[in-house]
């Protein structure tokens, strides 16, 4: 192990704000995780199903990825592999110099791990290029000068204080612990940044194989900033992260916010074809040691989502943070992929784990990380470059020298008992009063806890057969009742759909036809809003309003605080709305005012996702969204605050048709 | 119906633990159970395996199988990791070798923790055991998530007359022994434990079960080093007891 390793694990330790952040991070990402599963009673069949998909995916990984890059190519978007980490950052580079004349080009960036795999911001810097991070945790950090503590919350080893120690700092606002105000800030200077940016530049979360679909699940909204706003959006993939059919991209989607935020679903789940109209779209595929890994006996690895599950179970993460890992991937999973990814050094992080599994028992594809990390310390690993670690990679050696001497003390049963009769007294003379013997703290054991003085006479000694007693116990272990699950009756959709989007803080009114017009009027009225974006479907409903002194705007306009648009369908179990582009510019007209008012028929609402994602209109529409709730940010400490870079409210008018 | 079993006590307990070994031949023979100790038994292997240094746990892990190759009928190990190690560790640790894996396979398909072994193949519950006072459970890592094991433990202690069963706050967190790792990442274990044992404090029980020698020796280390009066110890112990405190 590295001494730097162990200066940072004694930092992370005694740094009191740090523990008392990933003690709460802890805290509420599992109890989070653990009840938004218990929503799910097949999630255990869901995971293993996952599991398979992506086993599949990575068995057959160049057939699946040729299918997906000739759907996406097929659908407009442009094409980029990349088999280093250095490539990748030259192609974007070259991406953006050529879409701009612009002397320091402005890319609106939006979270992605492999940006930091590949150390973009950095490349981008050198290159002259502005790269401003807009989802909130990592415009935090990137202010900071840091890079993400946690590939999820990016943020999670700062505390309120903190932050509004470094607004007050670099954006010059007076200092403040509230959160809100905090977010509002961030929120007005990323506006500017989303509406003058060259480029959009975001990760993905999926590739679905059959229909060439970017998926990109965010909560604040600036992913879909990102990839609607500028004129040129650039994504970077992991050539692993694939699907192959939008039924599979619904199992991953029920698994993967649970998981990371203990949300049903994000409140947007980006569903992208092509370039929208006058927009160019460019994706680059990254290799970087995928392949490697692939072909190791760590390939199980490139299963994962990157949901940050088993860095909140993690009992080791939650003393050290992502920061003292040293790797841009940390905690059970960054410890196994990080020597392939990002340098072969990063092996001794294997050794950092009790191996107690909590790991493996959070991951929603059953990742058996402690295997994993077996291997490595095994020195099974997956590396290009340099020299391959040994075995014990990153064992302190006296701690290797104990185990040899180990080994032959126990390869025969007489050393054994030998060797425990002379420790056995050994020890009884050294410490003869006292069961439990003090150790000194450099020993490891002694820098917490007594150790045990070996038995003068150990068990071997003391066995001299049994007799099995004459009353012989016989019986049958209480039957524990089988939970009675009762069998649900079909949900009212309408009912189940209002109370799924109560809970993520939406809004539902349910209107009839005729009364839709009035109903309108006196919403915008009771607000005195008086003009409102519209796309097609809202301009054909709202046009009665246009006598009342309402007018309708059909190009963005950031004064404008109501965007009133039409849906494909809305998901009962979610209490989500799902947006196409096409008619009108809906997924700008839901984005961009403060207050989104979406219209959706009785007859439009699905019960499950599943069915909502295979219908053929979103493969077919440039771009798609799914809605679930108001645009929301949970980046500092956890403490959920709505309206980030979306709209702070969404209400669906839900019109009975039936 | 008298079954012969193999014990395999494990170098911790055999080494510093023989009194609870010693309740273990005894609550196996009132569950009307013959225990044989195969002498030739060390170590199986784990230690050097889950350190990295699989050429050092080969032989051990060898020498294991071949002792008991030797013997009959199930093979009954008290301990969560060691049973762990023997059930999935070695198929990890020969899956190259098929004539070893064989082997390998052939042991584990006969290996059976302690807990698991009463509740699932004797289908006991109750072995007549009685205690006084309270005890809180603590679920070791390699027995609740490696083996599954969670349900068994509980049931034979809900049996214990007497017993009153408190909730162990975050009863299935890692107490930081992880071998190889309480010596190597001292720090880190150290807050593990730490953690643990505040948790003992909040459960109010003066007793921790365990069901894994190596928690035993890591928690109650802790708490002798903290001057704690709280007292661990393995669940044959608490199985074999008649309520007569010890």
């Amino acid at each position: 192990m590295s001494n730097k390793f162990r200066i940072r694990i004694r930092k992370a330790i005694a740094n009191t704000n740090l523990q008392i952040a990933l003690d709460n991070n802890a805290q509420r990402r599992t109890a989070g995780r653990l009840s938004a599963f218990a929503s799910m009673p097949d999630h255990e069949q869901r995971r293993q199903r996952a599991r398979a998909v992506k086993a599949e995916v990575v068995g057959r990984m160049d057939k699946i990825l040729e299918q997906f890059i000739e759907k996406a190519s097929a659908n407009g978007m442009i094409i980029h592999r990349a088999r280093t980490a250095d490539e990748a950052a030259a192609i974007i580079i070259k991406i953006i110099q050529q879409s701009t004349s612009a002397p320091h080009p402005l890319v609106a960036k939006s979270k992605s791990m492999v940006s930091e795999e590949i150390r973009l911001n950095e490349a981008l810097e050198s290159a002259g290029i502005r790269a401003v991070e807009t989802d909130l945790g990592e415009y935090i950090v990137q202010l900071r000068g840091e890079h993400p503590s946690h590939i999820i919350t990016p943020a999670v080893h700062l505390r309120r204080g903190d932050v509004g120690k470094l607004f007050e700092e670099k954006l010059g606002i007076p200092y403040t612990e509230e959160i809100p105000v905090l977010t509002n800030t961030a929120r007005k200077v990323l506006r500017d940044v989303f509406l003058t940016a060259d480029v959009g530049f975001s990760g993905v979360n999926f590739g679905v194989a059959e229909t060439g679909t970017l998926v990109l699940v965010t909560n604040e909204g600036n992913g879909r900033m990102c990839t609607t706003v500028p004129p040129v959006h650039i994504a970077l993939m992991g050539m692993e992260r694939l699907v192959p059919a939008m039924d599979d991209l619904a199992l991953f989607l029920s698994l993967l916010p649970r998981s990371a935020t203990g949300q049903k679903l994000s409140v947007y789940t980006s569903l992208i074809h092509s370039p929208l109209p006058g927009q160019t779209r460019h994706l680059v595929l990254l290799d970087n040691g995928r392949s490697a890994l692939r072909n190791s006996t760590l390939a199980e690895s490139l299963y994962c989502i990157r949901c940050g599950a088993c860095l909140n179970a993690c009992p080791v993460f939650r003393e050290l943070s992502g920061h003292a890992y040293g790797s841009i991937y940390p905690g059970p999973i960054g410890s196994v992929i990080s020597s392939a990814l990002i340098d072969p050094q990063y092996a001794y992080l294997s050794q950092a784990s009790s191996l107690c599994g909590a790991c493996k028992a959070a991951c929603p594809v059953d990742i058996d990380l402690p295997s994993l990390l077996l291997r490595i310390r095994a020195g099974e690993v997956a590396i290009t470059k340099g020299a391959k670690p040994e075995a014990g990679v990153g064992l302190p050696a006296p701690v290797k020298l104990g185990l040899k001497g180990f080994r032959l003390g126990a390869s025969s049963s007489l050393i054994f008992s030998l060797g425990q009769r002379i420790l056995g007294l050994g020890a009884r003379l050294l410490s003869p009063r006292r069961p439990w013997m003090h150790l000194p703290a450099w020993t490891g054991w002694g820098l917490s806890k007594e150790f045990p003085r070996p038995a003068v006479k150990p068990f071997r000694a003391r066995f001299h057969g049994s007799e099995p007693e004459e009353t012989v116990l016989t019986g049958k272990p209480d039957q524990v009742a089988a939970e009675s699950r009762q069998g649900l009756s079909e949900p009212d959709l309408v009912e189940q759909f209002a109370s799924e989007l109560a809970v993520v803080g939406g809004f539902m009114v349910r209107v009839k036809e005729k009364d839709l017009p009035g109903l309108l009027a006196e919403f915008l009225q009771a607000r005195g809003v008086k003009r409102i974006l519209v796309d097609e479907v809202g301009e054909k409903v709202a046009s009665p309003l246009e006598a009342l002194g309402i007018s309708l705007i059909q190009e963005p306009d950031s004064s404008v605080k109501v965007g009133l648009t039409g849906t494909l369908a809305g998901i009962a179990e979610t209490g989500s709305v799902v947006l196409l582009s096409g008619e009108g510019d809906t997924l700008k007209a839901s984005l961009l005012p403060e207050v989104h008012i979406a219209l959706l028929k009785r007859s439009q609402l699905l019960p499950t996702l599943e069915k909502a994602l295979v219908m053929p209109e979103i493969a077919r529409a440039a771009s798609g969204v799914v809605v679930t709730g108001p645009s929301r940010t949970a980046d500092i400490e956890m403490t959920l605050t709505i309206g980030v870079h979306g709209p702070g409210e969404i209400h669906v008018f839900l019109i009975d048709d039936l | 119906m008298t079954d012969t079993i193999q014990l395999f006590i494990t170098c911790l307990v055999d080494t510093f633990f023989p009194e609870s070994g010693e309740a273990m031949v005894r609550v196996l023979n009132r569950a009307g159970v013959q225990v044989e100790f195969p002498r030739g038994q060390t170590c199986c292997g784990q230690p050097a395996f889950n350190a990295g240094l699989r050429q050092d746990a080969r032989p051990l892990a060898e020498h294991t199988i071949r002792t008991f190759e030797k013997t009959r009928g199930d093979i009954i190990i008290p301990s969560g990791s060691c049973a762990a190690m023997v059930r999935h560790g070695y198929l990890e640790l020969f899956k190259d070798d098929p004539p070893w894996l064989g082997r390998a396979r052939a042991l584990a398909s006969r290996a059976y923790e302690f807990c698991e072994y009463l509740v699932d193949v004797r289908g006991l519950a109750d072995l007549g055991a009685a205690w006084n006072g309270k005890l809180a459970y603590h679920a070791s890592c390699h027995l609740l998530r490696g083996l599954g094991v969670d349900r068994q433990p509980r049931l034979l202690l809900a049996h214990v007359k007497g017993a009153e069963i408190v909730d162990l706050p975050g009863h299935d967190e890692c107490c930081g022994f992880g071998g190889v790792f309480s010596v190597e990442h001292p720090e880190i274990s150290a807050e593990f434990l730490k953690r643990k044992i505040s948790n003992l404090d909040l459960s109010a029980s003066p007793t921790l079960v365990v069901a894994d020698t190596g928690c035993r020796m890591h928690i109650q280390g802790g708490l002798v080093r903290q001057g704690k009066p709280q007292r661990v110890v393995h669940i044959a112990e608490i199985l074999a007891g008649n309520g007569e405190p010890k």
